[in-house]
């Protein structure tokens, strides 16, 4: 019943996901790629756009894996506080199936959004590992940095009662997970205080762990941190957003 | 005690521990019959029946749902009840076949049970034609329609309706309605409901409890409460100050009781078929004009006004 519960909610959200959010969420880290990605990349290299959009794309890839996460955060809110939740709650279901559910959905939406994003930077000239076992890490680095914020991104929907308080959290971690990392540039080149900001937020992990699977060249060789320790790292950052998620989300029960 | 598909002992509910949002209700309800929670906002109707369901945990008192334990068994309850709810919790940006496959599945139908099982709701609610368009689309009718079906779609044994007909035009009141004494006659269902409508209750209920300030302040069959009045209600229409008839009236043998509003005396009688004329030559007698008069056997309404002491909006 339990996986019966998280499957049938999982499609739901995947047949609501149909008519409405993708899209808007997509275009943000679009932008970026494009607008600031080929701008950045005259100014550091003169081996083509290509190289920067590869070192860029893993930071995108996580400002898009959050906004799916945004997207399902949101999606589980609505339907709290307009009771849908209520049909659930009376159907013979575990109530950790409800739960199961949206982070199935919210965890998809990430990484569909990832996805389109690692495409896009394919499109625009990076140049990947042809090592699959390299992309299949990389995909599994990205799924946990999605598991932890759709986690936190659930359980702020889960605590607060209005679609704009949630939005403005999220937005709050928005800017700090790009600037406040390895997202744009090199960690070394930051003044002492944001490197330590920086190994301090999971995002700079995530980041390492896809550059250096996925995105490594010979101008921009990756990052100093060692890949177990990125995993190490994200997965204890999956757990803990789902732990969060888990507290938030029995308190907002009836 | 088999024959019971509900049963509660001092069914408790408070918030913060000092709102007694339910206030020890005992509840016996037999299989098969209608049952309707009669009570004005705020009286604890949606509180009671929210326990009963297993949406929310009584803080204290015992429920048996169909033999099973509300707190111990509620896993095996779900699976027997459906359930609509006073605002409306239908998904409006899927279609109303996506709601009922969606209810279905998470009650564990699949494959041809669940496609003939969602054929026939679509049927029953006649909403066939529109049953592939978004429920945002649909009109408050309908969707109150739709979500009396997914409750349905289950075959529950016994069908929780919290104000099943609020806000919904006097048409598709008179569908779900029907729909109800359907479901009680053909499918054998219990139903449990909730209203502020008197008429509603009077139409559809096998028993009544009315219930005020967390409390059952009376129950029976409708027809036992209106007897309970003991008397026929007059309404007569003067002219001219009302108070010192008011005093004359009272007075009289054959009279219980004496309530007067804007112009309007209700005399509470006996028997009106045989005290009309005598109360009429009194009026006169006193020098009053009568221009108009009816006669009321008394309803729930009045049944309602005697126990509270306060209207219940029709
Ligand atoms: N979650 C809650 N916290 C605090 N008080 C509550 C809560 N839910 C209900 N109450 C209170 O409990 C009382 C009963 O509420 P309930 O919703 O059961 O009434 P009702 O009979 O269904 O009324 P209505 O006809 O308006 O639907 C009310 O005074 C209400 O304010
Ligand atoms: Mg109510």
């Amino acid at each position: 019943m339990l996986a019966n519960g998280i499957y049938t909610l999982w499609k739901k959200h995947m047949i609501k996901m149909q008519s409405a959010e993708v899209s808007g969420f997509v275009i943000q880290p679009i932008l970026w790629l494009v607008l600031f990605g080929v701008g950045m990349a005259s100014l550091v290299t003169t081996s083509g756009t290509g190289e920067y959009i590869g070192f860029m794309a893993p930071g995108i890839i996580a400002l898009s894996a959050l906004g799916g996460a945004t997207a399902g955060g949101a999606v589980w809110q609505t339907e709290r506080l307009r009771g849908m939740v209520r049909e659930y709650l009376v159907a013979p279901i575990p109530k950790l199936s409800i739960l199961g559910g949206n982070v199935a959905s919210t965890v998809t939406k990430g990484l569909i959004q990832g996805i389109i994003i690692f495409v896009v930077s394919l499109l625009m000239g990076a140049t990947l590992s042809n090592n699959p076992i390299n992309l299949i890490g990389g995909l599994a680095a990205a799924l946990l940095f999605t598991i932890g914020f759709s986690g936190i991104a659930l359980a702020f929907a889960s605590l607060t009662d209005s679609p704009g308080g949630f939005h403005t959290m999220i937005l709050l971690l928005n800017l700090p997970l790009l600037f406040a990392s390895n997202a744009l540039y090199p960690i070394k080149i930051l003044p002492t205080w944001l490197q330590i900001v920086a190994y301090a937020n999971p995002t700079t992990y995530a980041i390492s762990g896809i550059r250096d699977l996925v995105y490594k060249t010979s101008t921009f060789p990756g990052s100093d941190i060692a890949l177990w320790i990125d995993f190490v790292v994200l997965f204890a950052f999956a757990i803990l957003g789902l732990l969060f998620s888990q507290y938030a989300f029995k308190k907002s029960l009836p | 005690m088999n024959t019971l598909a509900i049963e509660t002992k001092d069914l408790k509910k408070t918030y913060d521990g000092k709102i007694y949002a339910v206030d020890g209700i005992d509840l016996q309800v037999e299989k098969n019959t209608v049952l309707a929670l009669l009570g004005p906002n705020g009286a604890g109707k949606t509180t009671t029946i929210s326990m009963l369901v297993t949406l929310i945990t009584p803080s204290s008192g015992q429920a048996k749902i169909l033999g099973y334990d509300l707190t111990k068994d509620s896993k095996n309850i779900r699976k027997k009840i459906g359930v609509t709810f006073q605002e409306m919790a239908i998904d409006d940006q899927l279609t109303g076949q996506q709601v009922l496959e969606i209810h279905g599945k998470l009650y564990g139908m699949k494959g041809s049970e669940l496609k003939s099982a969602v054929d026939e709701i679509f049927d029953l609610i006649e909403l066939q034609e529109v049953r592939n368009k978004k429920v945002k689309s649909y009109s408050g009718g309908m969707k109150r329609r739709l979500e009396l079906g997914r409750a349905l779609l289950t075959k529950p044994e016994i069908l929780f309706l919290d104000e099943p007909t609020l806000g919904v035009d006097v048409q598709t009141r008179a569908k779900i309605w029907d729909y109800i004494i359907k479901l009680k006659k053909e499918y054998g269902m219990t139903i449990i409901l909730t209203t502020h409508y008197m008429d509603e209750a009077q139409s559809l209920a096998d028993k009544v409890e009315i219930i005020d300030h967390g409390k059952i302040i009376t129950q029976g069959t409708v027809e036992e409460l209106i007897e309970s009045l003991g008397s026929d209600i007059i309404k007569l229409e003067i002219s001219g100050d009302s108070a010192s008839l008011v005093k004359k009236l009272k007075a009289l043998d054959f009279v219980d009781q004496v309530t007067s509003h804007d112009g309007w005396i209700q005399v509470g009688v006996d028997n009106s078929d045989t005290r009309v004329v005598p109360l009429i030559q009194s009026v006169i007698q006193q020098g009053y004009s009568i221009s108009n008069l009816n006669i009321k056997k008394p309803s729930l309404g009045e049944v309602f006004f005697k126990y509270t002491g306060r209207e219940l909006r029709e």
